[in-house]
C-alpha cells in the first residue's frame, strides 16, 4: 500500500435521496464502485488478487436517511477536470443519486466532528419537541462499540444541538446538529425514541435527512 | 393506522429487496403503453435477480415501446406479514402498482418447491387462485420455465403455459392479446386464439380423465385445441434478442455479475438431466457474438465480474479462442471473469492460471456415481483416470482440497455403486500421498456431496421409481459407514425434499388440490429449509387423499400415458425409452457432436443438428 500516497485524493459530494436512501451503507460502496467503473474514470485500484477501485467513505449514513452532502474519498491515477469528473460520473447515477461536486480533499477523514440533521416529525407537535428540550435529563439505551446496551444521558447532547423547532402542516421540524466523531456519536434516532417516551404522546413518523457533515470548527467538511 | 409502502420499508430487513429503482430498470408512461406485464419470480429477490432468463425475457418485453415488463418476487416474510396486516396488495418494483392493474402476470417456473409460494403471491396479489375464478377484467396468470415442461399439478391455477424458449412466443402472445383488447377482450375467446399459437398451452382445453388405478386414460382437446403442444426454441442465437444492460441491484445476490450466454442445449445426454433433454438441441453463439454482448454488458452496469453462462461449459466449441479474446480486454478492465460448469482437464496452463480457475472456484468434480458401470448407466462420460490425472495434476500444483458431487438412488444403483464413492475418495487421497511434491504438513481434505435422484419427465428415467425415503437413508448410512478416513467429509441434501420434488415433477392435475391445501395451511418459500415442514406435507396428502408414493416410487409401464404426454419437446418417447434400456444394460449413447442418435430434436432444423461432424 506504500504507493497510494502518489495519488491525490478526491472528494466527491453527492445527495442520496427518494427511494436511494434505501441502499444500506455496506451496498452503496458497492453500488459507488460499479458507477466509477460505468463512468470510466482514471481510478486507481487496490493491489492484491481481489482488485477493486479504493473507495472510502468517512461518514456512513444510516439506511433509511437521506442525505444531502454526503462524501466520497477515491484516489486518481492521472489527473483530469473535476468538473469533468463530475458530469461523467453524475450521468450513470443510478436514481435518488445525484453528484454535485468534486474537488482535491482538504480535510482528513478523522476531521468529522458533527453533522447536522433536519427531521420531519408527522403526528407530533411543536410542544412535545419543546417540552423533551426543556427536561433535566434524557435517558436513552445506546448501543456501544462493544455492542454492550448502556444507559446514557443525552441532555448535554439535545443542549448544544442548536436545536430549530419549527411547526410545519403535518407536525413539527426539528433540525439539530449531532456529535459524529470517533468519541462520540448520536444517532437522530435516540432522540426521537426519546420523543416516543414522553408522557400521552401519540404515534408519530420520522424522515430524517442529513444536511450537512462538519468539522471541529463547524466548517462543512471538504 | 394503515401504513403505507415506503412505510414498509423503513420497517423490513433489506428494504432495498422493495424499493425498485436500481440501475437500468425500465420505466414507462402508462399512458403510453398498452400491454402490462408483470413478471413473477416465486423466489425471494437475491435468488431472482440472479436468473439469466428473467433478465433476457425483462429487456425483449421493454423493447417493444407499448409493452411494459416489470418486476416482482416473492416478498420474505416480515414484508408479507407488512402487507397483508395493513390490507397492502402485492406490488411490481418498477411503478409499485398492484399486481391487478397487469394485463399479465407470467411465472418462471424453475424447480418444483416455490409452487405454494406462487399459490401465495396469487393470494397476495388479490386474485382467485384458480384460473375459472378469474374474470375478464382480471390478469391472465401465465408461466413458462423448465417446469412447464410438465405443469400440470399447476393446471387449475394457470390461463397460458408457454412451452420452451420465451424470447418470440412471449411477446407473440402479447401482441395477439394488443389486438383483442382493441377490438373488445374476451378471456373465453382469447384463450381459443391463442392456443393455436406454437408453444402455448391453454390447461383448460384440454380434458384428462383417469383410469380406476389413478393413471391417465385419456387427454382430450377441446375447441380446436392441437393434440399436442411442441415447444418452441430460439434457432439462430447470433441474430436472437440479448439485453445490452441488466438491471444492477443495490443488494448482495445470488450470483451478483453480468452473464454471457455462449450456448444453450447440451451435447452429453446424461440419462438424468432434464435440461439435457428440454434444451435440445444444442445452438452455440460466435466468439463474435459473446465478446460484443460481454463487453456491452460489462459496460453499463459497471460489474467487475461476468461469468459464460451454458450447461456444460467445456463443450463450447472454440473455447480457448473465445476466453483469449476476452481476456484481452478483460485485464486491462480489472474485469473477472468466471467459467461455471467447466471440467479442469485439457485445459492449458497458461490459460488456466490468466483466468484463475482453481483459485475461484477450487477443483470440482462431477462424477454423480461411484462406478463406472453405474456412469456408464447413466451415461455421464467422467472416468476414474480423468479425475485422478487432474487431482494428480492439482496436487503437484499445491492444491490440496477437492470437490465431488454424487447423486444417490440412480436407477440400477447396487450397494457396490454407493460403496464406489467412498472408494473414489479414497483413490483421491491415496492420489495426494502419493504425489512426491506433496505441500508438507498439510492434509488433503476431500468434500464428497451427495443429493437424492429425482426421476424427471421428458428423461430416459422418466419411468423410473424413486427410491423410498429409507432405501436413501440405508444409503446413506452405508456409505458413512464405508467411509473410514477423516480427510474425506461427507455432506448429504435430504431425501424429504427430494421426495416431494419427485412428486410434484411427475405430478398430475389432481396435485393442484394437494397444493392449494398445501397453500391454505400456510405453506410459502418450501425452497427454504427453514419453511419446509415434511410432516406437514404428508398431512396434506392425506387430507386430500392422494397417496404420494404413487408419484414418486411407481415404475411406470412404457405404454402408460404419462400426465406430459401431449407436450412435445422434439425429443421422442421412443428415443427416451431405447435410452432407458441401454441405462439398465450399461450401455453409453455417443454426444451429439460424436454421432446423430436421432432423438427428435432435428425437428427444429437448428444447431448442432445442422452441423457437419
Amino acid at each position: 500500500m506504500n504507493d497510494v500516497k502518489d495519488f491525490r485524493t478526491v472528494r466527491i459530494t453527492f445527495s442520496k435521496k427518494g427511494r436511494a436512501r434505501f441502499i444500506s451503507h455496506l451496498d452503496l460502496n458497492r453500488t459507488m464502485t460499479r458507477a466509477v467503473r460505468r463512468a470510466n474514470l482514471p481510478i486507481w485500484y487496490t493491489e492484491g488478487f481481489n482488485r477493486h477501485p479504493y473507495l472510502t467513505f468517512a461518514a456512513p449514513l444510516s439506511l433509511g436517511y437521506e442525505g444531502e452532502q454526503e462524501t466520497m474519498d477515491l484516489r486518481l491515477e492521472q489527473d483530469m477536470e473535476m468538473s469533468e469528473l463530475v458530469t461523467r460520473l453524475d450521468a450513470v447515477m443510478p436514481e435518488g443519486l445525484h453528484i454535485k461536486h468534486a474537488a482535491w480533499a482538504v480535510c482528513k477523514a478523522g476531521d468529522v466532528d458533527r453533522a447536522v440533521y433536519r427531521l420531519q416529525l408527522n403526528g407530533c407537535q411543536p410542544e412535545a419537541v419543546t417540552e423533551l428540550f426543556a427536561q433535566s435529563q434524557v435517558l436513552e439505551e445506546k448501543r456501544n462499540k462493544k455492542k454492550e446496551w448502556k444507559t446514557i444521558d443525552i441532555k448535554p447532547v439535545l443542549d448544544t444541538a442548536n436545536a430549530q423547532i419549527t411547526p410545519t402542516e403535518t407536525g413539527t421540524q426539528l433540525e439539530l446538529t449531532l456529535p459524529c466523531n470517533s468519541t462520540d456519536t448520536v444517532n437522530p434516532a435516540l432522540v426521537t425514541e426519546a420523543l416516543r417516551q414522553l408522557p400521552n404522546m401519540a404515534e408519530f413518523s420520522v424522515s430524517v435527512c442529513r444536511l450537512a457533515v462538519l468539522d471541529k470548527n463547524g466548517n462543512r467538511f471538504a | 393506522m394503515a401504513l403505507m409502502l415506503e412505510e414498509l420499508f423503513e420497517k423490513v430487513q433489506k428494504p432495498a429487496r422493495y424499493t425498485g429503482g436500481e440501475l437500468n430498470s425500465i420505466t414507462k408512461d402508462k399512458e403510453k403503453v398498452s400491454v402490462r406485464f408483470a413478471f413473477c419470480f416465486p423466489d425471494l429477490y437475491e435468488v431472482g435477480m440472479s436468473h439469466l432468463g428473467m433478465k433476457i425475457l425483462y429487456g425483449a418485453t421493454n423493447a417493444v415501446e407499448d409493452f411494459w415488463c416489470e418486476r416482482v418476487f416473492a416478498p420474505d416474510t416480515d414484508m408479507e406479514t407488512l402487507l397483508r396486516e395493513n390490507n397492502l396488495p402485492l406490488f411490481a418494483l418498477e411503478s409499485r402498482d398492484p399486481l391487478r392493474c397487469f394485463d399479465f402476470i407470467g411465472f418462471t417456473l424453475q424447480y418444483e418447491m416455490c409452487y405454494t409460494t406462487i399459490l401465495n403471491m396469487l393470494d397476495l396479489a388479490g386474485l382467485p387462485l384458480h384460473a375459472a375464478e378469474r374474470g375478464d377484467d382480471m390478469p391472465l396468470v401465465i408461466a413458462g420455465g423448465p417446469c412447464a415442461s410438465n405443469p400440470e399439478p399447476l393446471a387449475d391455477f394457470f390461463d397460458i403455459f408457454i412451452l420452451g424458449e420465451g424470447e418470440e412466443v412471449n411477446l407473440e402472445l402479447m401482441s395477439l392479446y394488443r389486438e383483442h383488447k382493441k377490438k373488445g377482450y374476451n378471456k373465453a375467446a382469447f384463450l381459443r386464439e391463442a392456443a393455436q399459437i406454437e408453444g402455448i398451452y391453454v390447461p383448460s382445453l384440454y380434458e384428462v380423465t383417469y383410469n380406476e388405478d389413478g393413471t391417465l386414460a385419456a387427454v382430450t382437446p377441446k375447441e380446436d385445441a392441437p393434440a399436442t403442444i411442441r415447444k418452441r426454441i430460439i434457432r439462430d442465437l447470433d441474430t436472437a434478442y440479448y439485453p445490452d444492460s441488466f438491471v444492477v441491484p443495490f443488494i448482495d445476490i445470488v450470483h451478483d455479475r453480468a452473464m454471457s450466454e455462449i450456448f444453450r442445449g447440451c451435447i452429453r445426454g446424461c440419462r438424468f438431466c432434464q435440461a439435457g433433454f428440454l434444451y435440445r438441441p444444442v445452438r452455440e453463439k460466435s466468439v463474435d457474438t459473446i465478446d460484443r454482448q460481454s463487453r456491452c454488458l460489462c459496460e453499463t452496469s459497471g460489474y467487475e465480474e461476468f461469468s459464460l453462462s451454458s450447461l456444460s461449459t467445456s463443450d463450447y466449441t472454440h473455447l480457448e479462442e473465445l476466453l483469449t479474446r476476452l481476456l484481452s480486454w478483460a485485464e486491462d478492465k480489472h474485469t473477472n471473469i468466471s467459467l461455471p460448469s467447466l471440467r479442469v482437464d485439457g485445459f492449458s496452463e497458461e490459460l488456466a492460471n490468466r483466468l484463475n480457475v482453481l483459485r475461484r472456484s477450487g477443483l470440482t468434480f462431477a462424477p454423480e456415481a461411484g462406478t463406472q458401470r453405474l456412469r456408464d448407466a447413466i451415461n455421464k462420460n467422467l472416468s476414474e483416470t480423468e479425475i485422478l490425472d487432474t487431482a494428480r495434476k492439482a496436487f503437484a500444483g499445491g492444491w490440496t482440497s477437492v470437490k465431488l458431487y454424487f447423486m444417490m438412488g440412480l436407477p440400477t444403483e447396487t450397494p457396490d455403486d454407493v460403496v464406489g464413492i467412498a472408494e473414489l475418495g479414497q483413490k483421491i487421497v491415496n492420489c495426494y500421498y502419493h504425489n512426491p511434491d506433496k505441500p508438507k504438513g498439510k492434509a488433503v481434505s476431500v468434500s464428497v456431496s451427495v443429493s437424492c435422484f429425482v426421476p424427471k419427465p421428458f428423461t430416459p428415467f422418466q419411468w423410473e421409481p424413486q427410491d423410498s425415503i429409507e432405501q436413501l437413508r440405508e444409503k446413506q448410512k452405508l456409505l458413512r459407514d464405508s467411509v473410514t478416513t477423516r480427510k474425506i467429509s461427507l455432506s448429504w441434501h435430504d431425501a424429504e425434499t427430494s421426495y416431494l420434488e419427485a412428486v410434484l415433477a411427475r405430478g398430475d392435475r389432481r396435485l393442484g388440490a394437494v397444493l392449494e391445501s398445501a397453500f391454505r395451511h400456510g405453506f410459502n418459500l418450501d425452497a427454504w429449509s427453514e419453511h419446509f415442514d415434511f410432516e406437514k406435507w404428508i398431512e396434506v396428502f392425506k387430507e386430500v387423499g392422494l397417496d404420494p408414493d404413487f408419484y414418486a416410487c411407481r415404475r411406470r409401464e412404457k405404454d402408460e400415458i404419462l400426465p406430459w404426454e401431449h407436450i412435445d419437446i422434439g425429443v421422442t418417447k421412443e428415443f427416451l425409452w431405447a435410452e432407458n434400456q441401454k441405462a439398465h444394460q450399461s450401455v453409453t449413447t455417443p454426444n451429439c457432436r460424436q454421432e446423430c442418435s436421432h432423438c427428435g430434436a432435428s425437428c427444429f432444423k437448428g444447431g448442432v443438428c445442422r452441423e457437419r461432424r
